[in-house]
């Protein structure tokens, strides 16, 4: 014989149950704390901002023939012409007010005992303390040029670096 | 066992089968929360932007003349060591129409081979 006595009590105890998984699903969906683990999720946006700049600084106007911007900056040590090209596309957006992203430029290059060498090539208008949470974009170039160590002219490939961060 | 009160059997059960649904459910949320984190971070992860740029200049080096070739070859290894942290081999060979490029990239977490014909 079963007794069914407490059959109401079952399907008061599934709606409960519904009720609490409704509220937990609402809870979890409807907030989210930002932690400090989190915040490579706005540091990648920073990274690729970076990146993509660095990338159409590299582009040649016509494709393939002429030398990129980039390659000139570097080639003549153009710091004034790849900070203004730079914060522009950057900074850019949507609207009168500009964004407030500051960078730090430099190149490495290789000396000919095979030991690498960083200089500076260009900065904005705020100097890096330290305390900035700065990220780090890169991109390779094909210079034409000579180094501190060496006289010759030809072709080295270098690279250039950037900190980036917010002000 | 004869003399045991068995009344709430069905509200016992009942309980033990909610119960066990509430944490089943429980775990799927959890999960699905965790896979999407893994998998952006994975995605995000991947040095995409640094497998490109070194793929251009090694492309662009298989066209120099021999002397600034072997240069700009040993320069890309140097820098992607020290300023990337990735292990660089390329070699280039001639069939005397096409041009093949092994192009080998390690940074400890990822590799990536490949091999780039031209034309």
């Amino acid at each position: 014989m079963v007794d069914s006595d407490g059959q109401l009590f079952t399907i008061e105890g599934i709606a409960a149950s519904l009720i609490l998984l409704l509220t937990a699903y609402i809870v979890v969906n409807g907030t989210s704390v930002y932690t400090p683990g989190d915040t490579h999720i706005s540091n990648t946006q920073l990274e690729v901002t970076g990146s993509d700049a660095l990338a159409m600084m590299n582009t040649a106007p016509d494709g393939l023939t002429t030398k990129t911007p980039l390659q000139t900056f570097v080639e003549q040590g153009d710091s004034a012409g790849f900070s203004s090209m730079f914060l522009n596309i950057i900074n850019n957006r949507t609207g009168s007010k500009p964004d407030g992203i500051q960078f730090l430029a430099n190149v490495t290059y290789v000396r000919n005992d095979n030991t690498i060498n960083s200089t500076f090539l260009s900065n904005s208008s705020r100097s890096l303390y330290g305390g900035e949470h700065a990220v780090h974009v890169s991109q390779w170039i094909i210079v034409e040029k000579r180094i501190p160590e060496d006289a010759l002219v030809r072709k080295r490939a270098e690279l250039v670096e950037v900190t980036l961060w917010r002000d | 066992m004869a003399r045991l009160n068995e009344d709430a059997q069905w509200i016992v059960l009942m309980g033990f089968i909610v119960s066990f649904s509430l944490f089943f459910l429980a775990i799927v949320l959890n999960q699905s929360v965790v896979v999407g984190q893994t998998t952006a971070e994975a995605v995000s992860e991947f040095p995409k932007d640094d497998i490109r740029g070194v793929r251009d200049v090694v492309i662009q080096s298989v066209f120099m003349d021999a002397l600034n070739k072997t240069a700009v070859q040993r320069e890309i290894q140097t820098i992607a060591l020290t300023r990337q942290g990735s292990v660089m081999s390329f070699s280039n060979t001639t069939d005397g129409i096409h041009t093949f490029l092994d192009f080998h990239y390690n940074n400890g977490v990822t590799a990536y081979n490949e091999t780039w014909i031209y034309p």
